[in-house]
């Protein structure tokens, strides 16, 4: 009797652990990959490590991440809503401080967008981040000179983030300190920290909830990752190590431009 | 054998008494929440329509600086700028901007025939500042939107709405924005 009633039991847990707390699928938006996503294949890698590197330089100095992605197409959104809500699910800057700027470029409607988390509406303005298209963005876009107008942008938008800090970019960041592969020196207070962390996760109810946020939020804002994951990069569980990836929102600031 | 009959009555009553409060409770309290998120993003909404609401004095001023013809374009966003002020309840007010949007989409579309003020610095950074906050509107409107439809399904599923007219909780509104004004006006270059 038991032995024949215990699948049916299982599936209904099954059933009942997946309905209860997975929210409302949001379509489908690609992953992160770090500072830059260049998902239409645009930018050069020399443009690419020069960008990453600003953006690693403009993080560890100012705390706001500086995001680029390009995308082929946006699908059934505008550009400009695609942007709010790649910002969204990427969660760009820390949750709560929400310091983050993601420039978007759509190949296909032609059209790039600075996008301002919460966090920096008030350093840079959307007149502001026009201007920054107009001048040095859209002319070497409409020349088809993508990778360019896309350093010309996260080197303007740094400018400004590290003017409203009151600190200098040099273009060359120091260094992460490199660690040995597969060797990752671990504090006993995070050993201790994440025991905890499991135990919660495990044995309260509470906690079941979240991991099954974890587990089973695949296409939500951000994946659910920022609940308890860990990387070898900062704050954020994905992202390539590049570590701006914390929850931040957008209220869907910034300016949009069409080349 | 009438007291064993009394005490299951007894328990009886007191099991469903207990499910009985525990429903209600958890009723009432997923209501409490769900409007407070409803209402908390109206903040949102209304932050950025007050933002956009400040923001056209500036622009109908420097419009009227090179474009002295458009007056009648010119009115209708003042009016309708001057109807957002005096809205008062939240379907008003909805209906106050809906109409606002409108203008100020027409305005832009006027302004095209102006290439003096399409160059004016001035002028461009307004229209990004406007378009910005048109999508911020549109932004926030989502959200708002999203918590209004969570707090209108759980109010009016069953059982639940059963308690939701007791405890007078009512539907929230959504914002629905004009078929012209759900895409930002998009500033061409």
């Amino acid at each position: 009797m038991t032995g024949r009633l215990a699948p049916v039991l299982l599936l209904l847990l099954a059933f009942v652990f997946l309905a209860g707390p997975v929210p409302a699928a949001d379509p489908v938006l690609p992953r992160p990959l770090g500072a830059v996503n260049d998902f239409a294949g645009v930018i050069s890698v020399a443009e690419r490590e020069s960008m990453e590197g600003l953006a690693r330089e403009v993080l560890q100095k100012t705390g706001t991440a500086v995001v680029v992605a390009t995308v082929p197409t946006v699908g059934d959104w505008t550009a400009d809503d695609y942007a709010t809500r790649l910002y969204e699910a990427w969660g760009i800057g820390k949750r709560g401080e929400d310091k983050g700027v993601l420039i978007l470029l759509a190949l296909k409607e032609r059209r790039v967008r600075i996008e301002t988390g919460y966090g920096v509406e008030g350093i840079l303005p959307d007149g502001v981040a026009g201007e920054i298209l107009r001048l040095h963005v859209i002319p070497l876009l409409k020349q088809g000179d993508y990778g360019k107008g896309l350093a010309n942008a996260v080197s303007a938008v740094s400018d400004v983030i590290a003017r409203h800090a009151g600190v200098t970019l040099t273009g060359r960041p120091q260094m992460r300190p490199a660690r040995p592969a597969g060797e990752t020196p671990v504090s006993p207070f995070t050993l201790v920290l994440l025991t905890v962390v499991a135990l919660l996760l495990l044995f309260t109810e509470t906690g079941r909830h979240i991991l099954a946020m974890i587990l089973f939020d695949g296409s939500g804002r951000g994946g659910g990752i920022r609940y308890g994951g860990r990387s070898s990069g900062g704050f954020g569980g994905f992202g390539g190590g590049f570590g701006g990836f914390g929850g931040g929102m957008s209220g869907g600031g910034g300016a949009g431009g069409n080349f | 054998m009438a007291k064993k009959g009394l005490l299951i009555a007894l328990v009886v009553a007191a099991v469903i008494a207990v499910s009985l409060y525990g429903f209600v409770k958890g009723t009432y309290n997923d209501f409490v929440t769900l409007d407070e998120k409803v209402k908390s993003s109206w903040a949102q909404v209304e932050n950025q329509l007050q933002r956009r609401f400040d923001l056209i004095p500036n622009l109908v001023e420097t419009v009227k600086g090179y474009a002295k013809h458009e007056r009648e374009v010119l009115t209708e966003v003042t009016n309708a700028r001057a109807r957002v002020g005096g809205a008062g309840t939240i379907p008003d007010k909805i209906q106050a901007n809906n109409e606002l949007t409108s203008a100020l989409s027409r305005l832009l579309v006027v302004v095209e025939n102006y290439p003096d003020l399409k160059a004016n610095q001035n002028f461009l950074k307004l229209q990004d500042e406007l378009a910005g906050t048109e999508n911020r509107i549109a932004t926030e409107r989502r959200r708002y939107n999203e918590a209004v439809q969570a707090y209108n399904v759980r109010v009016r599923s069953f059982p639940a709405n059963l308690l939701a007219g007791m405890f007078g909780f009512g539907q929230a509104t959504f914002f629905e924005a004009p078929a012209a004004a759900r895409t930002a006006p998009q500033v061409k270059f």
